[in-house]
């Protein structure tokens, strides 16, 4: 590749992201206000085809951070709160997520999951649309999982918010442009390091293999 | 955890409480949740691959009496009762006639699922059954705020 016009000498490209990384962050990125639209407007069958779009992504994406490229991997970058603490007053460039931001990930994926698994039992008062291990549990609790679903996207709301605080106060403050990396998968960095691992081919197909066939399974109500 | 800190999560608790019952909810109410919950139990039993037709039976009996009593669940004739938590809206009131037909859709549908579980009929169930809900949701959507 050749050397961008704005890369001082010495500086090197990581590749940060991989592919899977980007797809499944640019697929939450156009599946959640899509499906906050249609819960809205009340197309529950595009709501529930992108429910289990979302579920696959976020299987794939638990299995990535298990089997994935290194930048990808939960134990490469979730730290105690010493790390946390020792970044926050160093401020040194991290290749991948930062002890701080790894909170932010893990949150987020934390609460998509229980969205998610909030929208599986969930079932509206008519019976007309539910989730498709509503049968599963009782009317009671169905109901109520539908209106914590439906309140718990106001909380994914405010940590999308912080997401997009922090990314601007990187942007404007430090300088750092953490978009581009997410969209290219690359970065330029000042200082020598080596390239984070990269995930296998194979692992990436057998992870969307495996993830969807759980979600197929889950999506048919979980026959035993 | 200090005692301050766990006294402020309690009222915080009880107040959260005391704002989910603030007032009193309308009787009707448990009413259509018995309704909804029977439906259920029909549409589960529905989805599993040996229906138990006993189950669906007292359900689909249970459904079908409540649609024939559900019309004197909305007395008077000005809307609503003042001081009751309600998702009643006063269009029921405004256009009987209208309302009446959606009732008698519902009725009709739970009819057809009772007469449907009676003769024990398992593919009739399951028509009848998804016949059932649109009629919940057609009355909701213009009687029933959202």
């Amino acid at each position: 590749m050749a050397t961008a016009p704005d890369a001082a000498p010495g500086e090197v490209e990581v590749r940060l992201w991989d592919g899977p990384v980007r797809l499944v962050h640019w697929g939450f990125v156009l599946l959640i206000p899509a499906m906050w639209a249609s819960a809205e407007f009340g197309q529950m069958q595009a709501h529930r085809a992108m429910g289990y779009a979302a579920l696959f992504l976020l299987l794939f994406r638990l299995y990535w951070g298990i089997a994935g490229s290194a930048t990808a991997r939960f134990a490469s970058f979730v730290r105690g709160p010493g790390a946390i603490l020792r970044y926050v007053r160093s401020g040194a460039t991290v290749i991948g997520h930062n002890p701080l931001g790894a909170l932010s990930v893990v949150a987020l994926l934390a609460l998509l999951g229980l969205q998610i698994g909030l929208g599986l039992i969930a079932q509206d008062t008519d019976g007309e649309f539910a989730g498709p291990l509503a049968r599963l549990v009782s009317y009671e609790t169905s109901r109520l999982a539908g209106d914590w679903h439906e309140a718990m996207f106001n909380l994914l709301l405010v940590l999308i918010a912080l997401h997009v605080a922090a990314i601007l106060f990187y942007l404007i403050v430090r300088r750092d442009n953490l978009v581009r990396p997410m969209l290219t998968g690359r970065k330029r960095v000042g200082t020598t390091v080596e390239q984070p691992q990269a995930g296998s081919a194979g692992h990436a197909i057998g992870g969307v293999v495996l993830s969807a066939a759980v979600t197929a399974w889950i999506a048919a109500g979980a026959p035993l | 955890m200090s005692r301050a800190f766990g006294s402020v999560v309690a009222m915080a608790v009880l107040a959260l409480a005391a704002g989910c019952s603030s007032e009193p909810r309308s009787p009707r109410h448990d009413k259509f949740e018995a309704i909804a919950k029977a439906s259920k139990t029909v549409g589960d039993e529905l989805k599993k691959d040996a229906p138990d037709l006993a189950v669906i039976k007292t359900n689909a009996q249970s459904v079908d009496a409540s649609a024939k009593a559900l019309p004197s669940w909305f007395p008077g004739s000005t809307g609503p009762e003042p001081g009751v938590k309600t998702d009643a809206k006063p269009e029921i009131w405004q256009k009987p006639a209208e309302f009446k037909a959606a009732a008698d859709k519902f009725a009709a549908a739970a009819a057809a699922l009772r007469a449907a579980a009676d003769a024990g009929d398992v593919a009739a169930i399951r028509t009848a059954a998804a016949g059932l809900g649109p009629t919940c949701k057609g009355c909701h959507e213009q009687f029933r705020v959202d």
